[in-house]
């Protein structure tokens, strides 16, 4: 664990990899890469908590996933939003907003 | 948990080895782009690999969470539990097939008492609501009679002036017809019943309809209403039986409807005619209707019994000579047709239930011996990482597999037991009880089955987990836990014996009390004396001489055959359930009222009864044929009637007569006394009896008696051609000898001596093997001691008893808590037991002597092997 990076929660996680996959199918590499590369390398994750995390997704079916060809054309497994995924980003990022909205007013004015 | 998700799981409980595939080739994926990344940011080739599987901290760790991610892990960890117990079991062939046997063989036993249980307790009545019926009875509780029958008129008055049932029926208990007309004359079980009593059942036909109420009256009453099985059996289910004619009794009368299959009522009937009284031909104090009524919707039984003491005050202050001091009684029907089994049925089930105790310790005991040689692969696998929990679960797993197994055999053994248990029964049994399989009977052997694998499981799974993992692997799989698994197994043996000797003094009563019951003298002698009932049709025989007639021929013609020492006949056979109480009036006592006066037997016979019978003539003569129609009334008396009356002086010569006081029936002067006999039951009976000669009360139904000088049953060829030579259209009923008669009269009281010697023999075995089994097993794990023992100068004889003593010891506690036990336990049984104390010291000394012998016995051979340990080789066997 880099200590110095922020740590993602859980459901952060989750929320950050429905996003990620809201704009076409990525493997799991794809999604840690650009997790990094977006947050300029302020959020890190783990393969440890990454793929757990894409499993615990698959299981709920908010993503599915399919074997294809990788950028380098070796066969990887991609995962992308199914509906229910669709709703639930939606769902989480207004809550996200609202919580994160709000913790930044208290920040501000209290 | 929707179904979406159940199917995923599905699947990756069947498609593990795709699941796990697909898994390493997408982390190997990810693996090598970063180690190619960390190639490009300009690593060596060993760094960039060894980074790159940095980052992942540990592999396996991840691959286990992806695992937990499928939501079946502890799906998972079950089935390989499951998979390695049976490899286990598997394994060892005879320990598995000793448990399961015992295991079934005990829950096979209680499966079976169960549905029989089940079949009279718990199982609805087969009629719609059948929890609203009712059975209604006249009672005297004054006089301390709680049931005596119901007399028309007062049905009559109830049906007018209660509002709180749908319906009351009333109906005679099952009665014999004869069928003739079609094919052999057959007698038939019939009932008379009232119109309306099969809509009080909620029962409709199966063809055509019930009866009316205008066919319920004499003269308008020619018709008949057919049970299934006869129609089917007697008439080839002929569609078009409406409307034709069928000779009952000798009358003819129109079907009109048949019955649904299996329907008979009330016990046995299969055909139903009308009963067709009016309140001239039976009166208010003429009782034996019995009466069934439907409670309305939102009526208790406790209201319906508040309106019926009104309904019956009322009709008593109508009618205050005949119905003083009657009441009505209103009871379940379900309750009122168990309740004569209920008591033996719960006692049985708590033997049962022992017996299954005595099973579960028993295999414990095995298992615990099973473990303590397992101990090493257990602290193998606890040393490896496999929780304590886990080889609990494990051990578990184990325990539920072979309970599972000797759950499904015990069901199977059970419907065997079943049937053997229902031949074993030797009247034909009321319709109502079914003992088929139901849900109720599914769901108590899997609740028995899950109890067992918990008591036979769990104490030695706890006990075995908890060995010191260090000890075990030094020590080479014996010692640590030996000892204490030995204590445990002591235990379970002392709990063992302690169960076998409730239910061997259980037994031991039942049996005593059973074997008594069959030598009660019950004042005739049954030996080589066959019986068999005639029924003559009133329609046929109408004038009284002639059915005197018939039975005088009959028993003379039945006096030649070869062999037959004596005959004759009589109306009610003592012990076959047959009985005629009458009220009883003797001159020069105070006229009592009908409801006051003493009941008694009263006998029709013909000359000779008595001879035939082997009952003594006290005093006075047996009947002649001089003691005809026309000749003074006479009667003979027992001993009972003589001693209460006339204490000090001879009886004969005094005169009595019977029916309701003001009928004012003629008198009969008192010819002879005889000994008295157990006419209703031979467990007890006070009642008092009176003999009349049949040519001055000639019924139209006699049961005829003979004795041979060989076995009765060779004379049933001869008598049926001596009945058919008079009328050919005559059949013959309830062929039985004397002996059989009295021996089925008490197959309650057999049945269940043989039930609970059956048991008890069973918990006794295995107590015995559970007793070799600890012995033997501390022979074993004490052979170096012993072998020390000796080395040191003990004898052989030390040694033995040193064995025997351990194990005589557990014997004497297991057996004196038993006995504290059994005491507590057997007054419970007391109702079933006849003529013996619930604590008979004689089968409280003799069961514990036998249990004791047994055990020595048990303790005998494990402790001559013990005398035969060589030191030299005891000491090197370490």
């Amino acid at each position: 664990m880099k200590k110095q990076k922020a740590d993602l929660l859980q459901g952060t996680l989750e929320l950050l990899v429905l996003r990620l996959l809201s704009s076409g199918s990525l493997n799991g590499w794809d999604i840690m890469q650009r997790i990094q590369l977006i947050s300029d390398e302020v959020l890190s994750v783990t393969p440890g908590a990454l793929y757990p995390a894409l499993h615990r997704l698959e299981q709920r079916g908010l993503i599915s996933a399919s074997w294809g060809p990788s950028e380098n054309n070796r066969k990887a497994k991609f995962y992308q939003l199914t509906s229910t995924g669709r709703k639930q980003l939606e769902a989480q990022r207004r809550q996200w907003e609202r919580f994160s909205g709000a913790v930044t007013m208290i920040l501000r004015d209290a | 948990m929707n179904l979406k998700t159940l199917k995923q799981r599905w699947y990756a409980l069947t498609h593990k080895d795709k699941l796990e595939d697909e898994l390493d080739e997408e982390l190997r994926f990810h693996l090598e782009r970063e180690i190619e990344q960390n190639l490009k940011n300009g690593m060596s080739p060993e760094e960039a690999r060894y980074a790159a599987f940095r980052t992942f901290g540990s592999l396996d760790q991840s691959k286990e969470a992806c695992r937990d991610a499928r939501g079946v892990r502890m799906i998972e960890n079950i089935l390989q539990d499951v998979r390695y117990s049976l490899r286990l079991l598997v394994k060892n062939p005879a320990f598995t097939f000793v448990v399961v046997l015992t295991l079934a063989l005990g829950i096979g036993a209680n499966t079976a008492i169960f549905s029989f249980a089940n079949g009279i307790l718990l199982r609805p009545l087969p009629y719609p609501q059948s929890d609203r019926l009712a059975v209604l009875d006249e009672t005297a509780l004054k006089r301390g009679i709680n049931s005596m029958g119901v007399s028309y008129p007062n049905f009559l008055d109830w049906r007018e002036q209660n509002s709180v049932f749908t319906g009351i029926g009333v109906y005679f208990n099952d009665n014999r017809f004869s069928l003739s007309g079609v094919g052999e004359p057959i007698e038939v079980r019939g009932s008379r019943i009232s119109h309306g009593l099969f809509e009080v059942l909620g029962v409709k036909p199966y063809l055509g309809r019930t009866f009316t109420a205008t066919e319920d009256r004499p003269e308008e009453d020619a018709v008949l209403i057919l049970g299934h099985r006869l129609w089917q059996n007697h008439f080839g289910a002929d569609p078009g039986i409406l409307g034709k004619k069928v000779v009952i009794s000798q009358r003819p009368r129109t079907v009109v409807g048949v019955m649904p299959p299996g329907f008979r009522f009330p016990e046995v009937s299969e055909m139903w005619v009308p009963l067709a009284l009016t309140t001239q031909t039976f009166t208010r104090t003429d009782h034996g209707l019995l009466a069934t009524a439907r409670l309305k919707n939102g009526i208790s039984f406790a209201q319906a019994q508040a309106e019926m003491n009104n309904v019956a005050a009322h009709i008593e202050t109508q009618n205050p000579i005949t119905n003083e001091g009657l009441g009505v009684s209103v009871k379940s029907l379900h309750q009122d047709l168990s309740g004569n089994y209920r008591e033996a049925l719960l006692i049985l089930l708590a033997v049962v239930a022992c017996v299954l105790l005595v099973a579960c310790v028993n295999v414990a005991n095995l298992m615990l011996a099973r473990l303590t040689a397992r101990q090493k692969e257990l602290a193998l696998r606890s040393a490896l990482g496999a929780s304590r929990w886990r080889i609990i679960r494990q051990l578990l797993m184990e325990s539920l597999i072979l309970s599972v197994a000797g759950g499904v055999l015990g069901l199977a053994l059970s419907i065997w037991a079943l049937q053997l248990l229902l031949r074993a029964i030797p009247i034909e049994l009321p319709f109502w009880m079914d003992f088929g399989l139901d849900l109720r009977v599914l769901s108590f052997t899997v609740l028995v089955t899950l109890l067992t694998a918990f008591l036979f499981g769990v104490a030695p799974a706890l006990q075995t987990s908890r060995v010191d993992l260090n000890s075990t692997l030094k020590e080479g799989g014996r010692g640590a836990g030996a000892t204490s698994s030995s204590r445990s197994r002591s235990l379970l043996v002392v709990t063992e014996i302690a169960l076998s000797v409730v239910l061997l003094v259980g037994a031991g009563l039942m049996i005593k009390s059973f074997l008594r019951l069959r030598k009660v003298d019950v004042g005739l002698n049954p030996q080589r004396v066959l019986s068999f009932g005639v029924m003559l049709p009133r329609a046929k025989y109408t004038e009284s001489e002639q059915r005197a007639t018939f039975f005088k021929n009959l028993v003379e013609r039945m006096r030649t055959l070869p062999g037959v020492e004596a005959a004759s006949a009589t109306a009610t056979l003592p012990l076959s359930g047959n009985n005629w109480g009458r009220s009883l009036t003797v001159e020069e006592f105070p006229v009592l009222s009908v409801g006051q006066a003493p009941m008694i037997q009263h006998t029709v016979v013909t000359p000779g009864y008595f001879q035939t019978m082997g009952i003594r003539l006290l005093a006075g003569r047996d009947f002649t044929d001089s003691d005809a129609r026309d000749a003074p009334k006479v009667t003979i008396i027992d001993e009972r009637l003589a001693r209460e009356y006339w204490p000090n002086a001879s009886a004969l010569g005094k005169r009595v007569r019977f029916g309701p006081p003001e009928d004012n029936e003629p008198w009969h002067t008192v010819i002879g006394v005889v000994n008295a006999v157990r006419h209703r039951r031979m467990q007890e009976d006070t009642s008092k009896s009176v003999y009349l000669p049949h040519a001055q009360i000639p019924v139209n139904r006699l049961t005829l008696v003979a004795r041979s000088s060989f076995d009765p049953t060779n004379l049933v060829g001869a008598v049926r051609r001596e009945v058919s030579q008079l009328d050919p259209d005559l059949p013959l009923s309830d062929v039985a000898a004397m002996e059989q008669v009295m021996a089925e009269s008490i197959w309650q009281p057999r049945l269940y001596a043989l039930l609970f010697a059956v048991f008890a023999g069973g918990a006794l075995l295995l107590a015995v093997i559970g007793i070799y089994g600890v012995m033997a097993y501390l022979v074993i794990t004490r052979t170096h001691e012993i072998g020390l023992r000796m080395a040191l100068g003990a004898t052989a004889r030390d040694v033995f008893k040193l064995i025997v003593g351990r194990g005589m010891m557990l014997t004497t506690v297991g057996v004196l808590l038993g006995i504290g036990g059994a005491l507590a336990l057997t007054r419970l049984m007391r109702g079933l037991l006849f003529n013996i104390s619930a604590t008979d010291p004689a089968t409280f000394i003799l069961i514990p002597v036998l249990l004791v012998l047994a055990a020595f016995l048990a303790c005998f051979i494990p402790a001559r092997r013990a005398t035969r340990v060589d030191p030299l080789v005891a000491l090197r066997y370490e």
